[in-house]
């Protein structure tokens, strides 16, 4: 048995519905080994046996960038929850947590994946950011934050769609698309949503995007962009690790996100997830699942010209195996 | 840590992560030494695919043991590399510039001598 844990961390922006959303999966008998991590107690209150409140502190780096800051705050609850666990105190499946409305994902993600001991004890499963169907809109045109938050996620929630007609929530789900195609976006109303779409595996599976759409619609290149790419030949592994670690190394800042499934020639994709800096051990799947095989990559950046990605994949086609294809770039619809 | 320098090594780079990284958790039981024909194997092609990138920038990277990489520029200057996370740190800090693949001269000039 691999013998981490999985995490779930669920985002949003303030009022968004987490703690409802929460509330409601905490309850299911399934997932009742579930630890949970809040920042801070919301109006809707949960009530769980395993809750650790912790007040948010960073730990500052030097280097300065922003997504590389250590949540010490974070690390120790994990910590102490792992030590409980271990003197058999409960038992555990999974940890939750939940984010106050203004954090940003990256830090968490950097903190259990650069901790010595939490990397081999946790894994990050899955990250859910909810957006509330009648004021996330709003959100998003206003807070840049609430933009990072989606570009980070893997699963979207819209929540509240009992409050608003459903031609709002079908024209949301088309934007959010746009600004973030790897993500899977769901929906609840009044907090009602399979667990299994909270817990569940995030990061294994990608959805396919089938669609094209050109350069034409660029705003200017400052703004968010989303380009996805498909390879029709395997890809090298070895080189395409030193092209995306050259360009984190010279670019991390602007890459908002990376997710894709990487053809490397074997019987499985390689799952690759990262945020900014931050890429999550990337892992192998045993098959492709009855799709076809060919690799498919999304990268979310802010202040860089897809154009000029797509002519640096051109220009190392040769060590990488293959050719970048280009599926569709979308700007940013807020 | 590291045997060759004592150096603590806190963190495995993600180009380094094992990608059969969950089956071998699963595994019961563990031969020494398993596995690292493939890792050494990768380490050489990284090094022979990552000198086409650098040759643009006067820079050359050496397998050192198995263990680390050495980078060095045609000065003399070297510097001990642990991963990829590090390397384009050493490489822009020796040519003073910021090794970056989007630069279109970079690019032009790798075009033409791998394209």
């Amino acid at each position: 048995m691999d013998n981490r844990k999985a995490i779930t961390i669920v985002t949003g922006f303030l009022g968004s519905g987490k703690t409802t959303v929460l509330a409601r999966v905490l309850g299911d008998e399934r997932f009742k080994n579930t630890a949970a991590i809040i920042n801070e107690f919301g109006e809707a209150g949960l009530d769980h046996r395993l809750i650790r409140r912790i007040e948010e502190r960073t730990r500052l780096l030097s280097g300065g960038c922003i997504c590389c800051n250590m949540r010490d705050d974070l690390i120790n609850a994990l910590k102490e929850i792992l030590n409980g666990y271990e003197r058999g105190e409960f038992a555990l499946d999974r940890v939750v947590i939940e984010t106050t409305g203004l954090a940003d994902p990256a830090p968490i993600l950097f903190s259990i994946l650069m901790d010595p001991l939490l990397t081999n004890r946790y894994f990050v499963a899955n990250i859910v950011c909810c957006l509330d169907a009648a004021n996330g809109e709003l959100h998003l045109k206003n807070n840049p934050e609430s933009l990072k938050q989606i570009a980070a996620a893997d699963t979207i929630i819209i929540t509240k769609t009992d409050l608003v007609e459903k031609e709002i929530v079908t024209r949301m789900r088309e934007r959010l698309n746009r600004l973030n195609p790897a993500a899977k976006i769901f929906q609840a109303a009044n907090g009602k949503i399979n667990p299994e779409i909270i817990f569940g595996d995030g990061q294994n599976r990608m959805e396919k995007i089938y669609r094209r759409e050109n350069f034409s619609e660029m705003k200017h290149a400052d703004d968010i962009h989303s380009l996805s790419i498909k390879f029709y030949d395997a890809l090298d592994w070895i080189s395409f690790g030193l092209w995306m670690s050259m360009l984190l190394y010279a670019h991390g800042e602007k890459m908002l996100r990376i997710k894709g499934m990487v053809d490397v020639g074997d019987d499985g994709p390689i799952v690759i997830n990262g945020v900014q800096h931050i890429i999550h051990p990337p892992h192998h799947l045993e098959d492709w699942n009855g799709e076809e095989r060919n690799s498919q990559i999304v990268f979310i950046m802010k202040g860089l010209d897809p154009r000029r990605v797509i002519e640096s994949l051109i220009a190392f086609q040769k060590i990488l195996g293959s050719a970048p294809v280009i599926e569709e770039v979308t700007s940013n619809p807020y | 840590m590291c045997v060759l320098c004592g150096e603590l090594v806190m963190n495995v780079h993600w180009t380094d992560q094992p990608l059969h990284d969950s089956e071998y958790r699963r595994k019961t039981r563990i031969v020494a030494g398993e596995g690292q024909r493939t890792r050494r194997r990768m380490r050489i092609k990284r090094v022979a695919v990552a000198n086409k990138i650098l040759s643009y920038y006067g820079l050359k990277l050496q397998d050192w043991n198995g263990s680390k990489y050495i980078l060095s520029d045609k000065k003399g200057v070297s510097g001990v590399v642990n991963s990829l996370g590090d390397m384009w740190k050493i490489a822009s800090d020796m040519c003073r510039r910021t090794l970056d693949p989007l630069d279109e001269n970079f690019l032009q000039a790798l075009g033409k001598a791998h394209g």
